[in-house]
């Protein structure tokens, strides 16, 4: 496509050349990319193919449910919707504590099909809208990429990296209906409005971008990145001295916009002025302000000692505002970082404060082989990008070298930030691909080299940096081209082959590792078939089917919008994490005795109780493995009534067998995990193969709860809450005296006798 | 509340001139023919007040308290047994579950006989002990029969006892009653579903004639601790009655002549009859049965809506419940004891509001009362429960669960901005900066220079 | 009162000689003596019986140390002055002394009996005996253990830990005092800085603004951050791990873990890979001479198809069923 898109070619034919030429490329460059699209989504629907149109994990299963709420009930009734689904028996403002982009996107695209008389079904148009908004995507990041870089070939790389690249795909594939799958293009489209407006200057675009911020923050939370990374850009662009009128334009009215735009969502209201995290938008603008009227005195009146005094005076203004930025946030004005912000910085924070925050796997730190995964080589196409940004330094090539640092660091953080890097990582990449293949694909062969031009690319390059003189020292040299052939083919055939082990790659990374909706797990038989794992929606049906249409079901907060969207019955928590005591009084039932559990769950009227039990099959992602982050929680809480060390050996092991400590052995968890299962062995045999570890001979007995359903593979077991004893005994004598051992004759009664007073 | 309802269906289903409001097939356990002559005068009681009777022997095999794992009879009579056992077809967990299953029990024991050990376990289950060694029986050195007991003064007479405040009084009869040889019973204080209908006097002790030492040490029980006469309610409003002593149903004692000691006056007759029959229309359910009729909440503003599923907070709420009582042959309404109030709970997780109702009668319905309120939805969103819960002693169990769910404030119902006073001076501000920068727009588009665009075409 | 209170205290710094004293009672004592010399008791075996045997109407809290280098505990030395820190402002906090609650510290090697008695194998160990008699007597003899497996060296977990172990007393407030020397030195430092920036200001400004610098920065930034570093710095891997057999095995197993020293391989690796292409990309098209271009063209072309092999297979290490790779490796 290179060859295709290189200004001087100088292949025979009229179609190069002159008027038709560019004719011929746009519609070149048309073709591409709408095949790159093609690709784009061609490449997300293994799960569809292999599996059928689900929706996959947790969090897009309550996007679906509210969305087919926004589709059934309108926007108003969606905007006001208390669920009293969710939280029981609190319930959950849901309107008012959701971002509603992407319920409302995929309601709009379902009326306007309707009203093209295409009645589609809604939950295709959710399975399917990650990766139409993916093609999206990569025709933004053509249309960023092409403003960033002179070469025509960059943003076709740059969309066909970002069509394909797997740090991208493992969002966004068909199924994963989150709201990175609209965020991610909305994040590139808007840097590219930016771009635009910095360059022109422009009101108009400026206004775009705040439009599309506007619309990003009703779609994410992410959209907090943006509100830091352009004040930043901004920021830095001052420093550098390079204040324009072009920069003060589309910064304020990107800012003022945005801003509103941004207040309209109900979930983010007055944030914008009131939260740490919007505070350096806030302050750039006034810098900016300030600036402004000092470079504006500054043409009016030449006197050197005034300008001397503005600086100072600007300066102690800002020095001034900063510190009353500090006092009013100390005061508590201004609201301090929120908790997963703040865990961004302060790395130790959230596992010691907030373990709520920590026990979620995608807010773990990144590992290398992650990084290298999901981006192959490009992960070392980055850095030699960047570098070339730093050849003309232009305004929007600054903002890619912030991006990128920032974005490297946010990805090394938190796992699911990959998703924030890997934009620009696909640009930087594509830049400096782009950049070897205008080198080595040029047909012609240059002259002999002669000192013009080197002058003449010497000046040039001066001129385009007028704030920094000196360039870089691999770019000292005049620019002479490549001399033999025998080079060029070598240096494109091997880029060539990169180029195909990247696809390759790609490929297989999102058919190996992205395409599976976490609902239905497939595993290999010994014979290589491939099996599929379904006790989990066996389950949510059993309790859809045969349990009355208000029961309330008990389980640890990830399977909270399952039950929620499949089931269909009440929760008591779910992956929605607002409300940390409701959780940890979950947490509490679960880690405790059945007597203390009992009087909770009567309390909060739960009828069900569901676990999640891999030990059968071997499937690590049970709940005895999550339990020890319930216990946390509801130690944070109640330190005296449950004490994570309790459920430790004396020697500090974590164990489910003989050795395990009566806390562990008590807990109503272990005892629903494990009521039952030494039956399915011969006597001792009992092996859990997740543990790996052999359990006790004797089975834990249950009182207060009675199995209700376990699924096939055993990895979803439904426990009922018993009713109160008809005769008022508690279910423990209830249980002895069912078995037959009566109670000892009340005549042997120990100590004073208890007078009856009535 | 279920369960009396459901058994209301069989009562009349079974026959329809039956009393009971949970129907009228009874068992009575009595193990020799001989014996049942004794009793002639209850039995024609019971029959006729509507009830069939079918009399087994304990030993009878193919006795069975069930069929088709529904309970057979809605009433069971104990009556004590000669034997030692109760048989394979009465252990302690078959009678459970005959209560489980919403039937009444009412068991008469005797200290001429034994308590058979099944019973006793069963007792303990319902946390009612009877003394350790089986045959001890109550005496009362003041208040006991001279013409019959003159030297053994194991015939109880006990008057009825003073009507408790905010308890119903359904056993009250005048004159004595007379409880031959009556087995003590002693009320745990673990369970509040049991109370205690008739108890002895304050000099009374337990007391055991086969030991031959001379006076008691450390008797099981003494004075008003024991009961001659218990009953039991469980969650199901089934009944268990236990009578300490089953001769105070014979015939003899219907119709004896009976005297304190010390007293000047004459020879009296027994008032056993009437005691009886009081005792076993509440046993078999005649009276003290609670029926809720009708529950109803809506706005305090628009009554059209009926039971909404859906509040707002703070909105005004009128919730009214209608009760009836069945009195032995008709569903009358309800009205609690004197001291006594049916409460209504508006509850998430805990009370948010504990309100008595007031009662009125029934505007629909005529053998019903209406206990209603209005009260305000607090200021928290929540799925919250009308909740009444109406557990008292001889009235059987009203429980009775609305869920509602009450929503935030929808976005369009706080008040408009431009009613709200303070908001003024900021609205003004907006209009004023918006006039102000149109304004400044226009100037400046009107002092405009005007350019010529010669110098701009010469440079060209 | 106090000047009596002063005397005691000040003759007898022991709170065992003034635990034994005929007058006052034991809390009394003990507590005029923590105020007096401004730190948890220091007890032996003797004293810490006498405190500590009932019938008491107050609590006492006391740490099971071992300070002496001999048992290397670091925690013990590290956590020490926080618990004279706190001792101190609780004793000060309440001056009528309301809350009844004694601070002691005893060493190992004045409390051996103690320790052994207790059967103590690790220290330090912190026990709060409860009052057994008076208004809040606690039923259960046993005195309270604070865990310190949680590996906390810090006085704010004790204090949030003793005011919920003694409720319904006043509980003074523990703040940390502010190290007025740190404040005042990084003060000094930032101004120094600022001054001598202000005072080079020209020689500066060219370092500041040299493009090549920046350059340098922002890649190093990224191969850290991009080669896992982040990951290192909050998970505290090891730098490097022996293998089984004496050797040291520089890759961790596993797609989830990884070495410190693995990590910099990795971003040596990247650095190498971009500096080529930055050299095929900017600098060969800038080489006169067409033998001198040709040789470049193939060292570089070389330098990465080899890196990137090598990658490969490194990554074909972390993640077994990767069926990618190129030649050589």
């Amino acid at each position: 496509m290179a060859s295709a898109t290189k200004p001087q070619s100088t292949a025979s034919g009229v179609f190069f050349e002159g008027e038709t030429a560019r004719n011929t490329r746009g519609l070149l460059r048309i073709i591409i990319l709408c095949t790159i699209a093609a690709t784009a989504v061609a490449s997300r629907l293994f799960s569809v193919i292999r599996f059928e149109s689900i929706i996959h994990e947790f969090d897009p299963w309550f996007n679906f449910r509210a969305t087919k709420y926004l589709v059934q009930n309108g926007f108003y009734d969606f905007w006001d919707w208390f669920d009293d689904r969710t939280w029981h028996p609190l319930g959950r403002v849901t309107g008012g504590t959701l971002y509603p982009g992407l319920m409302v996107t995929s309601g709009a695209i379902w009326h306007a099909l309707r009203a093209i008389s295409l009645p589609v079904d809604i939950r295709n148009i959710c399975v399917l809208l990650a990766p139409g908004f993916s093609g999206l995507t990569a025709f933004a990041s053509y249309l960023l990429t092409s403003e960033l870089s002179d070469s025509p070939s960059a943003g076709l790389l740059a969309a066909i990296f970002m069509g394909i690249a797997p740090g991208y795909i493992s969002r966004s594939v068909a199924g994963s209906y989150d709201n990175e799958a609209i965020a991610i293009f909305l994040l590139v489209f808007t840097f590219y409005l930016w771009i635009k407006a910095v360059k022109e200057g422009s009101v108009m675009w400026g206004a775009f971008a705040a439009l599309f911020y506007g619309y990003m923050v009703s779609a994410w939370g992410g959209y907090v990145f943006i509100t830091n990374l352009l004040p930043l850009h901004a920021f830095v662009l001052i420093c550098m001295g390079r204040f324009s009128p072009r920069l003060y334009v589309s910064y304020t009215t990107w800012y003022a916009l945005g801003t509103l735009a941004s207040m309209q969502i109900p979930f983010v209201g007055f944030l914008p002025i009131r939260s740490s995290e919007h505070m350096s938008a806030l302050g750039v603008f006034g810098l900016l302000q300030l600036v402004g009227f000092t470079d504006y005195i500054r043409q009016q009146l030449p006197s050197k000692q005034f300008q001397l005094l503005l600086r100072t005076l600007v300066l102690v203004i800002f020095v001034v505002a900063f510190g009353l930025l500090v006092l009013l946030t100390v005061s508590g004005t201004i609201a301090p970082w929120t908790g997963r912000f703040y865990s961004l910085w302060d790395t130790g924070y959230a596992k010691i404060h907030i373990p709520i925050i920590a026990s979620v796997s995608e807010h773990q730190p990144t590992a290398w082989p992650a990084f290298f995964f999901d981006l192959n080589m490009l992960i070392w196409l980055f850095p030699a990008g960047v570098y070339m940004c730093f050849r003309s330094l232009k305004d929007e090539q600054v903002f890619v070298v912030i991006y990128a640092v920032l974005a490297s660091y946010f990805a090394g953080v938190m796992v699911r930030l990959m998703l924030t890097l890997t934009p620009v990582v696909c640009i930087a990449a594509a830049m400096a691909l782009s950049q070897i293949l205008d080198t080595f694909l040029v047909a012609g062969e240059p002259a002999e080299p002669i000192e013009a031009p080197s002058t003449k690319t010497n000046d040039a390059k001066d001129k385009t940096v007028p704030g920094i003189p000196e360039v870089l020292r691999s770019t000292k040299g005049p620019l002479v081209g490549i001399y033999s052939y025998m080079s060029k083919a070598m240096i494109t055939g091997a880029v060539t082959c990169y180029l195909l082990l990247f696809v390759m790659h790609c490929t297989w990374v999102t058919s190996n590792a992205y395409s599976s909706p976490s609902v239905v797990l497939a595993s290999r038989l010994p014979d290589g078939s491939q099996h599929i794992i379904d006790d989990y929606r066996e389950a949510y049906y059993w309790l859809r089917q045969n349990t009355k249409p208000d029961a309330k079901v008990m389980s640890w907060w990830d399977y909270g919008y399952q039950i929620g969207g499949m089931a269909d019955r009440p929760t008591l928590v779910d992956n929605n994490t607002w409300n940390n005591t409701h959780i940890a009084t979950v947490g509490k039932a679960m880690s405790s005795r059945e007597e203390v559990s009992y009087p909770i769950m009567r309390q909060h009227e739960v009828d069900y109780v569901l676990v999640v039990f891999g030990g059968l099959l071997g499937y690590s992602g049970d709940d005895i493995n999550k339990f020890l982050w319930m216990i946390r929680i509801a130690e944070g809480i109640w330190p005296d009534e449950v004490k994570e060390r309790d459920f430790f050996t004396s020697r500090g092991e974590y164990r489910v067998d003989d050795e395990a400590p009566p806390a562990m052995k008590n807990s109503l968890m272990y005892k629903m995990s494990y009521y039952n299962f030494d039956k399915l062995f011969p006597a001792g045999q009992a092996q859990d193969r997740v543990r790996g570890s052999r359990l006790p001979a004797q089975g834990p007995e249950l009182s207060t709860v009675e199995e209700a359903f376990t699924s096939e593979n055993w990895i979803v077991r439904i426990y009922k809450v018993k009713d109160l004893d008809n005769l008022g005994r508690s279910h423990q004598d209830a249980g002895a005296f069912e078995k037959g051992n009566k109670k000892k004759k009340a005549g042997k009664r120990k100590g004073a006798r208890v007078l009856r007073v009535d | 509340m279920r369960f009396t309802l459901l058994g209301l269906l069989l009562g009349f289903l079974g026959i329809v001139s039956a009393l009971s409001a949970t129907g009228s097939s009874l068992l009575v356990i009595i193990e020799e023919e001989a014996d049942k002559s004794k009793y002639s005068q209850f039995w024609a009681d019971l029959q006729g007040r509507g009830y069939e009777i079918t009399y087994r022997s304990p030993k009878d095999t193919n006795l069975s308290l069930f069929l088709h794992g529904e309970p057979a009879y809605s009433h069971l009579l104990l009556l004590p047994p000669k034997s030692k056992g109760l048989g394979p077809n009465l252990t302690p967990n078959l009678l459970v579950d005959f209560i489980n299953g919403g039937s009444n029990i009412l068991l008469a024991l005797s200290a001429e006989q034994a308590v058979p050990t099944a019973i006793n376990s069963l007792l303990l289950e319902l946390d009612i002990n009877l003394p350790s060694d089986r045959t001890s029986l109550v005496v009362d050195h003041l208040a006991y029969d001279l013409t019959s007991s003159a030297e053994k003064h194991d015939v109880l007479l006990i008057p009825s006892a003073e009507p408790k405040k905010g308890v119903v009084d359904f056993f009250s009869v005048d004159g004595l009653v007379a409880f031959p040889r009556a087995v003590g019973q002693v009320l745990g204080n673990a369970s509040p579903m049991l109370s205690s209908i008739v108890k002895a006097g304050a000099s009374a002790y337990i007391y055991n004639p086969k030991e031959e030492t001379e006076g008691v040490e450390d008797p099981f029980a003494t004075g008003s601790q024991i009961n001659i006469v218990s009953a039991f309610q469980a969650r199901n409003s089934a009944r268990f009655t236990v009578l300490g002593s089953s001769e105070a149903l014979q015939d003899t004692w219907f119709d004896a002549k009976v005297r304190l000691p010390g007293t000047d006056y004459k020879a009296g007759k027994t008032s056993n009859k009437e005691f009886a029959q009081r005792l076993s229309e509440w046993a078999f359910k005649e009276i003290g049965v609670l029926r809720v009729e009708q529950v109803q909440h809506s706005l305090d503003e628009d009554t059209k809506d009926i039971n909404p599923k859906i509040y707002r907070v703070k909105n005004d709420v009128r919730y009214s419940i209608e009760i009836s009582e069945w009195d032995v042959d008709q569903w009358i309404p309800f009205n609690p004891p004197t001291g006594d109030a049916v409460q209504l709970e508006f509850s998430m997780l805990s009370p948010f509001h504990r309100l008595s109702l007031n009662s009125s009668p029934s505007t629909t319905n005529k053998d019903a009362t209406a206990f209603s309120t209005t009260f305000r939805t607090p200021d928290q969103h929540g799925i919250f429960n009308f909740y009444v819960e109406y557990r008292r002693p001889f009235f059987t169990a009203i429980e009775d669960k609305q869920t509602v769910t009450v929503r935030h404030f929808a976005h369009d119902e706080f008040p408009r901005s431009y009613e709200i006073s303070a908001a003024w001076p900021w609205i003004s501000g907006i209009w004023v900066t918006i006039g102000g920068w149109l304004a400044f727009v226009a100037i400046w588009l009107y002092s405009k220079p005007t350019r010529d665009n010669k110098p701009a075409s010469a440079k060209k | 009162m106090r000047i009596s209170q002063f005397f005691t205290a000040a003759l007898l710094p022991f709170s065992a000689l003034a635990a034994k004293k005929p007058t006052g009672d034991r809390f009394q004592d003990s507590n005029a003596a923590q105020l007096a010399n401004g730190r948890p008791l220091q007890l032996d075996d003797k004293s810490y019986d006498a405190l500590t045997k009932g019938p008491r109407d107050y609590s006492v809290a006391v740490l099971l140390t071992a300070l002496d280098a001999r048992f290397s505990c670091t925690l013990c030395k590290a956590f020490q002055p926080e618990w004279e820190m706190l001792g101190k402002q609780w004793s000060k906090g309440d001056k009528k002394a309301e809350s009844r609650l004694v601070f002691g510290t005893l060493d190992f090697l004045d409390g051996k009996q103690t320790f052994q008695s207790m059967a103590l194998q690790t220290a330090p160990v912190l026990l709060l005996f409860r009052p057994t008699t008076g208004p809040n007597a606690y039923n259960d003899p046993i005195p309270a253990r604070f865990d310190f497996s949680s590996g906390t060296d810090k006085a704010e977990p004790i204090h949030t830990w003793l005011s919920r172990q003694l409720p319904n007393v006043p509980h003074p407030p523990f703040v940390r005092p502010l190290n007025y020397l740190k404040i005042g030195v990084t003060i000094t430092i930032v101004l120094g800085v600022i001054t001598f920036i202000a005072a080079a200001w020209p020689v500066f400004m060219p370092i500041i603004q040299n493009r090549n610098l920046w350059a340098a920065l922002s890649l190093i930034a990224v191969l850290l951050f991009t080669s896992g570093h982040m990951f290192n710095h909050i998970r505290k891997v090891p730098y490097v791990a022996g293998d089984g057999k004496g050797g040291i095995s520089y890759f961790a197993g596993g797609f989830q873990n990884q070495f410190g020293l693995e990590t910099q391989i990795v971003a040596g690796m990247y650095g190498i890979l971009a500096f080529a292409t930055i050299s095929l990309a900017l600098k060969v098209p800038r080489i006169a001479d067409p033998r001198a271009q040709q040789i470049a063209v193939f060292v570089w072309g070389g330098v990465i198809l080899g890196m990137y092999s090598f990658l490969l297979s490194v990554f074909r290490i972390k993640n077994g069923g990767y069926p990618f790779w190129l030649p050589p490796f």
